[in-house]
């Protein structure tokens, strides 16, 4: 009987040392405190300078949106619908400079994006389709001539009036601290490495996003894992992106190149001179100065109202209301049935540029733009579009954790990150 | 697992002096659903000896035989075979022992040439070499030959029972321990596994047989052991057993006719050394009219005497003999006797 | 001798005599155990073939083992007839590659087998292992031939593993002839639309079929462990294919996310991994790493279990 109990301990045992096996690298993860101290400043000052890191890792992404789910299964293979909401897990192979890939996995398939220089493809393993994006003569020479221009201008510049990148930092800070508080959070192990966590918090309670963190690498100043917050939901971020696996080594070439498989169908598009220039003109207002602040600026003595834009500033048919996170742009004159039915070209561009780039959510709507311009809907645009938005009067509203869109029946166009009681009041129908 | 002889060192359990293959001493098997299969048993099977392990259905004989064997943990109390504790020692001692347990199994789509050589694999200890030899013998011996390249699944119930048989003589065996060896079995059949009992026997192996049928064992066992409920009522010599131990030996039964019954009696009281007085006392009477007009049956036990002595004694003293012979009591005499019920009553 | 004489049970257990003279007998009763015939070289080995022999010979398996076989083949030929028509583009997985490069037929079959067929097949015999013996009854004899349960179950498991293996390995070789003669082969796309040669690619499949076995190894485990726990194979095998069933389920729910990474069958798929541009060893390290889990805790609960288990069949 002894013996027998004997017996029964071996699986319990083999049970707990399995277990602890796979707890390991779990606790390993646990802190990070080699890293030497530093302020929110220093670090975005170190980020600044950091030199274009080559590497490439392996990252999860993973949406809380409260969208829908569309995973690979779902869309016939790996497609950029899939980040809408679950989790993806991403590859990334990047010189640090002008070569790029990006590869989205799915269960059996890949849908890759590869960047070189100014020659750019997307591959979608199921469709055995590329996408080739190409510059013309005329837009490659008005791109040199932009880039000999900030050379030349650059070179032209007193190199004692360029502010020092801690100088630049604490201005950044000291702008972004009118609208949110930044601040430095514990330090966290990322793929095996190191990294500083920056926290942003909008000062503002009129928005959706609760915080968003960012953690950098403690060496190369690489970001290595970003969160956004939602304030509907504060047990997991609504979106996250962090490296599991991530290597520092330059790439091989063979990764960053792109050649075009044997049976795949090709589409090409070929972006002209005028469509560069069309692209670039709201830019046009800004033109001239590097937005350099004065040294002595206080923002505590800024009037808000003076950072929305003015109306010179946007495209046709976009106007902004409401401050910083609580931000809502309006595009009026938008064709909701013409860009489902997949006539998106000429649509695509009207589309509102964000004025904070990089922001999730607007990542999300670039991912839309991106994948209707490619055709990649598998889906049925409209279907989808249905699906995603709720009807209400006047309109259809589009809600997410971090994210709010009305679209109104009068083809008007309402987006933030804001409840959509903002929206709606914003439009009028609330 | 280490040597038995340590084990019983440890365990202190004592034991009887004698030369004994199976030797348990409190052995009990209680299930998990609380019955208790075997309760307390201490049995013994002498060295060379034909035990009789006899029992009703459900008496707890198969499972003493799988503790025996070692595919059944005792609850408490040790089992010996070929003197190493069970289950302990079943890779040290059970090469020695062939065992038929509980009816033959084998795989049905394989031969029965397949079936011994998948078994003979099995053991770690065989010679590969002698073994397709060894397979033909044991197959030889139970009569199989002629069916050894038939699929199991095709083979009557006693060349089941004799593939099994077979399986337990793969190799020499000092013991063997068989339940239920002539179970489905035509008389022919049961009687070609007595003659094999016998003759292993006399090869100089000790065997535990199992039955549940009484006569078949019978005649075959030097040793008996009886089980009724989990329990042991009784074990020993045959005869001694079925003396109902008082060691008083046969009982001769004489047929003769009525007038002839107090000569009859006198003469067997005189044999037996019993006191004339008390003759009628001694000897049974019994009418036997079915043998004859007026015929009837005087039993007496023969006490000392022998068998021989009874006829001359009985015609020097003018009594008419008809018939004459001698009574064993059944073991099934004695089952009743023991447990006051019948020997077919399974629980 | 005293013990000879006929005594009623109970009152042999009174009569202990005392150990001095018990010394006699015990000694030579020891000599007698001590002389346990000795282990042979190579038997495990033969124990190994016969189990195979056992496994593979029975009509049931190889039956099975063909079924499995001609799933590739079957797919190849229906491939091959319906080329051109309006299906071109459908289905799971690479089916649509298959007609440009036959060696897309050994992933696609992997890829139909994987979910189902491949655990039916393991389960079969992994569950068949031991309540198959118990079941018909031959496991007693089996143990007192004699053979130590640890052996046995080593046995088993390698045997049930072995059986596994041929199945992969049988789709695999029909995927390749298949794909070989109906569609012939060429360089190797990737999933990231990189080309490789012809002899990379073949050695990629090998290290699909390789996963996708080694990715069934515990699901033997949980089926062993199972097969310990009956007498009814064919409960067993229900239950073993239940087990790889449940766990794809789970493994599909976003709630349980949390419990994802431990589901038997949550790497299963990375064999997909052999298609990419960079086989990221660290991932598929990570699946085998799940499966030797799966295999020592429930291979450990098999022993633990067939070890002490009474054999009342």
């Amino acid at each position: 009987m002894k013996n027998k109990r004997l017996r029964w301990a071996v699986p319990a045992a083999t049970a707990v040392a399995v277990g602890t096996a796979f707890a390991i690298p779990a606790l390993a993860t646990a802190s990070a405190d080699e890293l030497p101290e530093t302020t929110p400043a220093d670090l975005l000052a170190a980020v600044a300078q950091a030199e274009p890191t080559a590497m490439s890792g392996t990252a999860v992404y993973t949406a809380r949106l409260g969208l829908p789910e569309l995973p690979a299964e779902m869309t016939g293979g790996a497609d950029p619908l899939n980040l809408l909401s679950g989790s993806s897990t991403i590859r990334v192979w990047t010189d640090g400079a002008e070569r790029s890939r990006v590869s989205l996995l799915g269960t059996t398939s890949e849908y890759s994006a590869v960047v070189d220089g100014p020659e750019a493809w997307t591959y979608s393993s199921a469709k055995n389709a590329v996408v080739h994006v190409s510059l013309d003569d005329a837009a490659t020479a008005q791109l040199d001539a932009a880039k000999a221009d900030a050379q030349a201008r650059a070179d032209a510049v007193d190199p004692a009036s360029i502010p020092t990148p801690e100088a630049l930092a604490e201005q950044v800070l000291a702008f972004a601290s009118m609208t949110s508080e930044v601040t430095l959070d514990d330090n966290v192990v990322v793929a095996g490495r190191d990294a500083y966590q920056l926290e942003i918090t909008p000062l503002t309670d009129d928005t959706l996003v609760d915080r968003i963190v960012v953690a950098f690498d403690g060496e190369t100043y690489v970001p290595l894992s970003y969160q956004a917050w939602s304030s509907m939901d504060t047990s997991a971020p609504a979106l996250e992106v962090a490296f599991t696996d991530v290597s520092m080594d330059a790439p091989s070439d063979a990764a960053l190149a792109f050649s075009t498989p044997d049976g795949a169908t090709v589409e090409e598009k070929v972006v002209t001179g005028e469509d560069l220039a069309a692209a670039t003109a709201p830019a046009e207002g800004t033109e001239g100065d590097v937005p350099v602040l004065p040294e002595d600026f206080d923002p505590s003595t800024l009037d808000p109202s003076a950072l929305t834009p003015g109306a010179g500033f946007l495209p046709e048919g976009t106007s902004i209301s409401g401050f910083g996170w609580a931000t809502v742009v309006e595009q009026s004159g938008v064709d909701v049935a013409g860009l489902l039915s997949g006539d998106v070209d000429a649509d695509a561009a009207d589309l509102p540029a964000s004025p904070w780039a990089g922001r999730p959510a607007e990542d999300l709507a670039e991912e839309f733009r991106g994948s209707a311009a490619d055709g990649g809907f598998s889906l049925d645009a409209t279907a989808l579009y249905d699906q995603l938005t709720t009807p209400v009067e006047g309109g259809r509203l589009f809600t997410s954790a971090l994210l709010s869109a009305l679209v109104t029946d009068d083809g008007r166009v309402f987006v933030g990150s804001v409840p959509t009681d903002t929206l709606l009041a914003a439009a009028g129908l609330a | 697992m280490s040597s038995t002889l340590t084990e019983r060192d440890h365990d202190g359990v004592p034991t009887t002096g004698g030369d004994a293959v199976v030797r348990t001493r409190g052995l009990t098997k209680k299930f998990r659903s609380g019955q208790v299969a075997v309760d307390g048993i201490d049995l013994e099977v002498p060295r060379g000896a034909v035990y009789g392990f006899l029992g009703p259905n459900g008496s707890g004989k198969t499972t003493t035989i799988r503790m025996l064997l070692g595919l059944v943990q005792p609850t408490s109390g040790e089992a010996l075979v070929l003197g190493g504790a069970m289950p302990r020692s079943a890779v040290a001692v059970l090469p020695r022992v062939g065992a038929l347990v509980e009816g033959p199994a084998f795989q049905p789509y394989l031969t029965g040439r397949r079936n011994l050589d998948r078994l003979d694999a099995v053991d770690m200890t065989a010679d590969p070499r002698t073994s397709k030899a060894r397979i033909g013998a044991a197959l030889e011996r139970v009569g199989l030959s002629a069916a050894a390249a038939k699929p199991y699944r095709n083979y009557s119930l006693g060349m089941k029972q004799r593939l099994g048989l077979a399986a337990a003589l793969l190799r020499p065996r000092d013991l063997l321990i068989l339940d239920e060896p002539t179970n489905g079995l035509d008389p022919q059949g049961t009687r070609e596994v007595r003659h094999l009992i016998r003759e292993l026997a006399e090869d100089g192996a000790s065997v535990l047989v199992s039955s549940h049928l009484l006569a078949e064992i019978d005649q075959v066992c030097t040793h008996v052991g009886v089980m009724s409920r989990g329990k042991l009522l009784v074990q020993g010599e045959r005869d001694v057993v079925t003396s109902g131990g008082r060691q008083s030996g046969e009982r001769v039964v004489i047929t003769t006719l009525r007038d002839h019954v107090d000569g009859a009696r006198r003469v067997l009281a005189r044999l037996a050394g019993v006191d004339p007085s008390s003759a009628s006392e001694a000897a049974s009477v019994e009418d036997a009219d079915h043998l004859g007009d007026g015929a009837v049956t005087v039993t007496a036990t023969l006490g000392g005497a022998s068998l021989s002595d009874v006829a001359p004694a009985l015609v020097a003293a003018d009594v008419l003999v008809l018939g004459i012979g001698t009574d064993r009591p059944s073991l099934e005499d004695v089952f009743v006797e023991l447990t006051g019920e019948g020997f077919d009553v399974a629980r | 001798m005293s013990h000879a004489e006929a005594t009623a049970a109970p009152d042999a257990a009174e009569a202990p005599t005392s150990r001095t003279t018990a010394a006699g007998p015990e000694v030579r009763e020891a000599s007698e155990a001590s002389e346990a015939p000795t282990r042979r070289r190579g038997a495990f080995g033969r124990l190994l073939r016969s189990e195979l022999g056992l496994v593979l010979g029975r009509r049931r398996n190889q039956l099975l083992l063909a079924l499995l076989a001609s799933v590739p083949i079957l797919l190849g030929i229906v491939l091959a007839i319906v080329s051109d028509s309006a299906y071109a583009g459908q289905g799971p997985g690479f089916i649509d590659r298959i007609g440009g490069n036959g060696l897309f037929l050994v992933v696609t079959s992997l890829f139909l087998c994987t979910p189902f067929l491949l655990p039916l097949v393991t389960s079969i015999a992994a569950g068949d292992a031991i309540a198959g013996e118990a079941g018909g009854g031959t496991l007693r004899y089996l143990l007192t031939v004699p053979v130590r349960r640890g052996t046995l179950l080593v046995a088993k498991a390698l045997a049930a593993m072995t059986f596994m293996l041929v199945a992969v390995a049988l789709v695999t070789a029909a995927a390749l002839l298949a794909g070989g003669l109906l569609f012939g082969f060429d360089d190797l796309t990737l999933l990231s639309g990189q080309t490789i040669p012809l002899t990379d690619g073949v050695l990629r499949m090998l290290g699909v079929a390789g996963y996708v076995a080694m990715s069934l190894t515990g699901l033997v485990a949980v089926g062993l462990f199972f097969s310990t726990l009956a007498e009814v194979p064919v409960g067993v095998m229900a239950a073993t294919v239940v087990v790889a069933i449940v766990s794809t389920v789970l493994d599909s729910l976003p709630q349980l996310s949390a419990i994802h990474p431990f589901l038997l069958t949550h790497h299963w798929f990375d064999f997909a991994e052999f298609l990419r541009f960079e086989v990221s060893w660290s991932l598929l390290g990570q699946g085998l790493a799940l499966q030797a889990a799966w295999v020592a805790i429930f291979g450990s609960l098999a022993w633990a279990r067939f070890t002490t288990a009474d054999i009342t069949s």
